[in-house]
């Protein structure tokens, strides 16, 4: 037997490894372990208040550590009985797209261009394509300022509080936000442009279900009360459960997600496919219509790389707008009204949907429940490579290990995050 | 140090955001990997050879699997100098607060409900590296800051110690004029907290929370004392002392929780 070990999965956050096992040329069984170890979380929060629970649960991940606050903020507010006042829930959404921007901008022109141009790191790519690397430094340099003028940090930033803000930025820093928006518009529209001269791989392709957060009044966005599928379903997000699924598999110790028993996909390319056609800024409506092909896009994940730069752009485009609203907004901090009760948070981090749930008793936590998006695109990774790998033994080709890498990486996988999926793979 | 030193980053458990916050050195990203010879950087570049042994090893994460330990175990043998960046990698994290409490197997077990399967790695109570290896130099935070790191690579590239903040967030609040939240009665851990963060959060009206560890002489008797008479219960200031204070401060607590018994 033929074993095919990738490990550590490079330009990926956290440890993750591949193991494909391959008989006579047909491929067995296909695994992506987890090495990142266990920080039980969820139980460190238990017994702590909703105050300290937002600064460890931020903890969880520091690429979308801005997602893991706001989902806990909201799971805990709804609890206690919170509604918070309208600027803090614009200046949250400033705070979220500037996470968005960095993120995406960290995957799209940092970890997965790369493979798609055929280079090691962004790094080694500077001297053929020097204004697609600096821009994408440029542009993830904007989102983590975001981050630190909105949030207070690039990463775990204690700005974001329940019931409103520490501080609240002033109207310079905002209006330089708008500003630099704006001027930052035509670099993300010189990658994207860079995408129309790739060539996508097409060897894993099979259709499946796309989940994201229903943003409600026609909108695309990145939170929601509701959870939607693909399907034309959609649930109150206090009853995720209905879609995780959340399972122990027999083989692993591994909570692993499946919706009518079958793999789905969250993330930015299941936010376009669900909600794409509510994008109306201009210039991010011109290169959907150019690039979106639902044929392909519901059966191909390396789509997911051109979704997170659409969604980049519509972010900077919302950006101007959102300002002007924030500076007209009032800021009111608003404080708990009870002391027990549950609530869950759902919002879109970059790489999908991400669930805080909890139950507070006596002013602490009872429990809590988190459910990140990679732990719900883990399934969907190892049958897309499975498919991948099929097709390629099947047409002869025996270098399987990058093909396999560039369907991963374009789930933009975030290993922390899913770190209690520990998987268990019995030899022979 | 020779020409180019050759450096490795390397993560064990965490949520990788010191060696995000190195990739988010985007003025000097390029020129990083120009002046050092980039061995290994996983989260950056799937070009990498483990085979050379390494002027410098920067660590981050605690270690919580047999597997980080292996890799630790590797790491310091083929490195001349050996960094901790973070508080994972130096003090255990937030995942590390209830150290040596006894209760890990249990917490373990309401988790991932029960130990019994062969797992891919043993997981093990997650601690510092500094429990299992040698550490040359420490750079501290939650995350780490751009410029200590940024400060501290240029010092070792120069063959000379990094040298940063021993004092408390305090010192940095006075610099910048913020109003000391302490006296607005708010359960600041500032005067316990090691400096660098440019205080950060104080700045933001928003109490610290002492994301960068112990500074090495915290007063923790006096800061007790403080936040009793502002009105916090025991539980209440134990919970909060406990969050970011590794094991360090957990063996004080209890030295001073005895005594006042």
């Amino acid at each position: 037997m033929k074993r095919v070990n990738i490990e550590p999965i490079a330009r990926v956050e956290g440890h993750g490894g591949i193991r494909v096992e391959v008989e006579k040329n047909k491929i067995k069984k296909i695994t992506v372990d987890i090495y990142e170890g266990p920080r039980l979380i969820e139980q460190m929060v238990v017994g702590k208040t909703p105050e300290e629970d937002v600064s460890i649960t931020s903890r969880i991940c520091a690429i979308c550590y801005a997602s893991h606050r706001l989902a806990a903020i909201t799971g805990l507010e709804k609890a206690l009985g919170i509604k918070v006042s309208k600027k803090t829930e614009l200046l949250r959404e400033l705070a979220h797209f500037g996470e968005m921007i960095e993120s995406h901008s960290l995957h799209y022109y940092l970890l997965a261009l790369p493979d798609l141009v055929g280079y090691p790191d962004a790094i080694s790519m500077v001297n053929k394509y020097p204004d697609d690397v600096v821009g994408g430094l440029e542009l993830k340099k904007f989102g983590n300022r975001v981050m630190e003028i909105v949030a207070g940090r690039r990463i775990h930033g204690e700005n974001m509080r329940i019931g409103g803000f520490g501080k609240i930025p002033s109207d310079e820093e905002l209006n330089w936000i708008k500003r630099r928006a704006s001027e930052l518009i035509p670099v993300i529209e010189s990658g994207l442009e860079l995408w129309g001269r790739l060539e996508i791989p097409d060897y894993m392709e099979e259709e499946t279900n796309f989940v994201c957060m229903e943003p409600g009044n026609n909108q695309f966005g990145f939170s929601g009360t509701e959870i939607m599928v693909s399907d034309g379903t959609k649930v109150d997000v206090e009853e995720y459960k209905k879609i995780t699924n959340e399972r122990v598999v027999e083989h692993s110790f591994a909570k692993r997600c499946r919706y009518k028993g079958k793999p789905y996909t969250v993330g930015a390319i299941a936010r376009i496919i669900n909600l794409g056609d509510r994008i109306k800024t201009p210039i991010a409506r011109d290169y959907l219509d150019r690039y979106y092909d639902e044929k392909k896009w519901k059966r191909n994940p390396i789509y997911n790389n051109v979704a997170q730069a659409i969604e980049l752009l519509w972010c900077l485009e919302k950006i101007p707008g959102l300002v002007d609203e924030i500076k007209k907004a009032e800021y009111k901090p608003v404080k708990a009204k009870k002391e027990d009760g549950t609530g869950t948070g759902g919002v879109e981090a970059p790489r999908g949907t991400l669930f805080h749930s909890y139950k507070i008793k006596n002013g602490l936590v009872a429990e809590a429940n988190f459910i990140a998006p990679t732990t719900q695109n883990l399934d969907e990774m190892e049958r897309y490579m499975m498919n991948a790998a099929k097709n390629l033994l099947d047409q002869g080709k025996e270098d399987i290990e990058l093909p396999l890498e560039i369907i991963v990486r374009a789930f933009d996988p975030c290993i922390s995050c899913s770190a209690h999926l520990v998987r268990v793979v019995k030899k022979g | 140090m020779g020409k180019k030193p050759k450096v490795g980053f390397y993560g064990l458990t965490g949520c990788a955001g010191d060696l995000l916050n190195i990739i988010n050195c985007e003025d000097e990203l390029v020129e990083l990997f120009d002046i050092f010879e980039i061995k290994s950087f996983v989260m950056a570049s799937s070009a990498k050879d483990e085979s050379v042994h390494l002027d410098i090893a920067f660590v981050e994460g605690s270690v919580s699997t047999e597997k980080d330990l292996e890799d630790l175990k590797e790491i310091r043998k083929k490195s001349n100098m050996l960094v901790a960046i973070g508080h994972c990698a130096a003090f255990g994290g937030v995942q590390a607060m209830h150290l040596g409490d006894g209760k890990w197997k249990d917490r373990y077990k309401k988790v991932y409900g029960g130990e019994k399967a062969v797992t891919l790695t043993k997981p093990i109570e997650p601690k510092p590296l500094s429990a299992y290896v040698k550490v040359d130099y420490v750079i501290p935070g939650c995350p780490i800051s751009k410029e200590q790191f940024l400060h501290a690579a240029g010092r070792l590239l120069l063959g000379t110690v990094p040298n940063l903040y021993t004092f408390a967030v305090c010192a940095e609040c006075k610099w910048k004029e913020n109003e000391c939240l302490l006296l607005k009665g708010l359960p600041c851990l500032g005067p316990l907290t090691r400096g660098g963060c440019g205080a950060i959060c104080p700045s933001f009206g928003v109490p610290c929370i002492g994301c960068w560890g112990p500074v090495d002489e915290e007063n923790i008797s006096s800061e007790f004392k403080l936040l009793l008479e502002k009105g916090y219960n025991r539980e209440e200031i134990i919970r909060r002392f406990r969050i970011f204070g590794g094991s360090e401060r957990a063996e004080k607590l209890k030295k001073l929780l005895g005594v006042k018994k």
